[in-house]
């Protein structure tokens, strides 16, 4: 089948109405969160899997991938307008474009990272339809060795891009490892560590986990002290940006889409990461970098496209290999599991509705995002307006309201309220939240992986070394966790945390 | 006192040291299996004895180096313990009253303690907010998505 046929395909499993419908409740639930300090796609989304069980598997992850790309959307709009970024890839868009903001040009600086989005997103989605097939070609013949070192070099990347101390994040993945392992054991049926109680022997649910750790640790964290946010004022007009602004914004732009994508298939927290850097390429090859950060549309449009590019690039190891590269990737992985959708290379061919429509649904809810950004700003700053010691106990409320109602479990919830606990420590003692929460997604496959290479192998580890794929993964694997040894890598590394740190992965 | 780093190091290595003692302790008596045929109890007891190792690393490592930046208190202001503690107790006596006030109620008096106590608003605001919350809450889960909410003994 041509690619015409597969958008054909596409087209036809998306416009239907319930999952158009379902597309513009994810890029608009999206969008909101973005706009909302404190509240990230990652609970988001959380929030609204069990709302999901009753619908198809794509009409799920269509809505659930639009609040993911909506979220990003959303989130520089509070970037611009309040200095407070929505969500920790919009930081930078704070530089210029509050400057912007306060030289009353909040309306193209807006305008531009609505368009600058939109294209961006159009890109990667691109790439994502070209890249994506072939992948997964070449990822069906992995066998349990390379999948367990694969799944051991993302889980190796992911901390050595996002972590402050790798040794931390290490321990942060390793007890979810652990964590992972109670409940039934998939290969013997023994129970392990269940106490006896039967919401345990499925294991540690990823909802409860993710709403503790995301959903309530974050609400905790923000009733230390009330933040007085001022928002700016001024009459939106002129949402559309002027020929020049065009002329300064496209190439940043396009290159920052590029980037982004690529960086997004890399495990971590992409869109911060890429959103950094297209500032700084932006800023190195501008003719006047000391404009940056006075309000230049430049040092808007780049990482705003850059942070969206990402978003899409994240799918690819997701659709190919059946592995999360963060948080939000990773419960759409659960979300296919709870849906009998087996993740892995077989289902772009397997399911190809669901791969193709998932991609047309991309298209569709960036043009839906544009035309929800550009008209309904001023309807989103009012949703700022909302103080803070209001909407908390709401928070709150839909994390509770959201486990209690995945299997009527007061079991679930408290355990909920013990992951928030946990995440508020972790966060005050410095630990990485996103290797905790890959390791319980992807534990219990690395664990039969794990466990059936040594089978095929009689006992011998050397099975990682001795398959080739496998051994490259594995050497890259090594190789990364020496480089912080060696100086001047090292160096390099702690420059990049300092950018991206307190990031929400 | 001022804290530095290493003090907080020192505390998370003690915890996690536990937790990876317990695991691999627990491993052991749920059959561990060889390298030929791992059991359940592999990844369990040598992850627990992998994170045991690198707390006792993090734990040396707080020792070795002096100069460690110091990091601000662990609240940010001096009564923000009270309204993170009241926030969590508000949370668990949700859990616990739900099942037998219902969650109309429950939900009611989970919204009135929170707004009214955290950053304190006026009574008027506190009631008014917490009214129309519980109100449109139970419209959304019980009326519109049909979610299958404890009633308690009040029947609503």
């Amino acid at each position: 089948m041509d690619i015409f046929t597969h958008i054909a395909l596409g087209a036809q499993v998306l416009f239907t109405p319930m999952n158009l419908f379902f597309c513009f409740v994810g890029v608009l639930m999206g969008t909101l969160v973005g706009v909302l300090p404190g509240l990230g796609p990652t609970a988001a989304i959380a929030l609204l899997l069990p709302n999901t069980f009753h619908v198809a598997p794509v009409t799920a992850i269509i809505m659930l991938a639009g609040i993911y790309y909506g979220a990003m959307y959303g989130g520089s709009t509070t970037s611009i307008l309040v200095n407070i970024p929505g969500e920790a890839s919009s930081v930078i868009t704070c530089l210029d474009g509050y400057q912007m903001a306060l030289k009353g040009r909040a309306g193209p600086a807006l305008g531009i990272a609505a368009f600058g989005s939109f294209i961006a997103g159009t890109v990667s989605i691109i790439g994502l339809m070209l890249v994506a097939p072939p992948l997964a070609r070449f990822a069906l013949a992995f066998g349990p060795p390379e999948y367990f070192s694969l799944m051991l070099l993302g889980i190796i990347i992911l901390i050595y891009l996002a972590s402050g101390s790798m040794l931390k994040a290490l321990m942060m993945f390793v007890f979810g490892l652990l964590l992972s392992t109670i409940g039934m054991d998939a290969i013997s049926g023994t129970q392990r560590l269940t106490f006896g109680l039967l919401e345990l022997s499925d294991g540690v649910g990823l909802i409860p986990a993710i709403m503790g750790l995301f959903g309530v640790a974050e609400v905790i964290a923000n009733v230390e002290e009330e933040i007085k946010r001022t928002i700016i004022s001024t009459k939106l007009k002129n949402l559309l940006p002027n020929l020049q602004d065009w002329r300064d914004s496209f190439w940043p732009i396009i290159r920052g889409s590029v980037l982004g994508f690529f960086i997004g298939v890399l495990p971590g927290p992409a869109p911060v990461i890429s959103a950094f850097s297209s500032y700084a390429i932006e800023k190195k090859i501008s003719k006047h970098p000391e404009k940056f950060g006075t309000g230049v549309i430049e040092g808007v449009a780049g990482p705003e496209a850059a942070n969206n590019a990402a978003t899409g690039g994240a799918f690819i190891p997701l659709f190919t290999l059946g592995i999360p590269v963060n948080s939000v990737i990773a419960i759409l992985l659960g979300a296919f599991m709870i849906h009998g959708i087996q993740p892995g290379p077989m289902i772009i061919t397997k399911h190809a509705d669901l791969f193709w429509g998932t991609v047309m649904s991309m298209y569709l809810g960036n043009a839906m995002l544009l035309v929800l950004n550009l008209p309904l700003i001023g309807l989103w700053v009012q949703v700022l307006k909302v103080p803070y010691p209001i909407l908390f106990p709401f928070i709150l409320l839909f994390c509770l309201i959201g486990v209690y109602s995945l299997n009527y479990s007061l079991v679930e919830v408290a355990l909920m309220i013990g992951f928030g606990v946990f995440g508020y420590l972790a966060r005050k003692f410095q630990f990485e939240m996103a290797p905790l929460v890959l390791a319980i997604v992807i534990g219990p496959m690395m664990e039969n992986n794990l466990r059936l290479a040594l089978v095929i192998s009689q006992g011998s580890p050397m099975i990682f070394i001795s398959h080739p794929i496998s051994a490259v993964f594995i050497f890259i694997t090594l190789a990364l966790l020496i480089s912080p040894f060696i100086p001047w890598i090292g160096k390099r590394r702690q420059k990049l945390q300092e950018k991206v740190e307190g990031e929400e992965v | 006192m001022e804290k530095t780093q290493s003090h907080y190091n020192r505390i998370a290595a003690i915890f996690f040291l536990l937790v990876g003692i317990f695991f691999a302790l627990y491993a052991r008596t749920v059959e561990i299996g060889s390298w030929q045929e791992p059991g359940p109890g592999f990844l369990p007891f040598w992850a627990g004895i992998i994170l045991a190792a690198m707390a006792l690393a993090l734990l040396f490592g707080s020792y070795a180096h002096k100069a460690w930046p110091v990091r601000p208190s662990f609240f940010p202001r001096t009564d923000s313990w009270k309204r993170v503690l009241a926030t969590f107790l508000a949370l668990i006596a949700y859990n616990l009253l739900l099942p037998y006030f219902g969650f109309t109620a429950t939900t009611f008096l989970f919204l009135t303690l929170l707004v009214k106590f955290i950053f304190p608003q006026t009574w008027m605001r506190t009631l008014l907010v917490s009214i129309l919350g519980s109100a449109v809450a139970r419209l959304l889960f019980i009326n519109f998505l049909e979610t299958q909410l404890p009633k308690g003994f009040l029947g609503f």
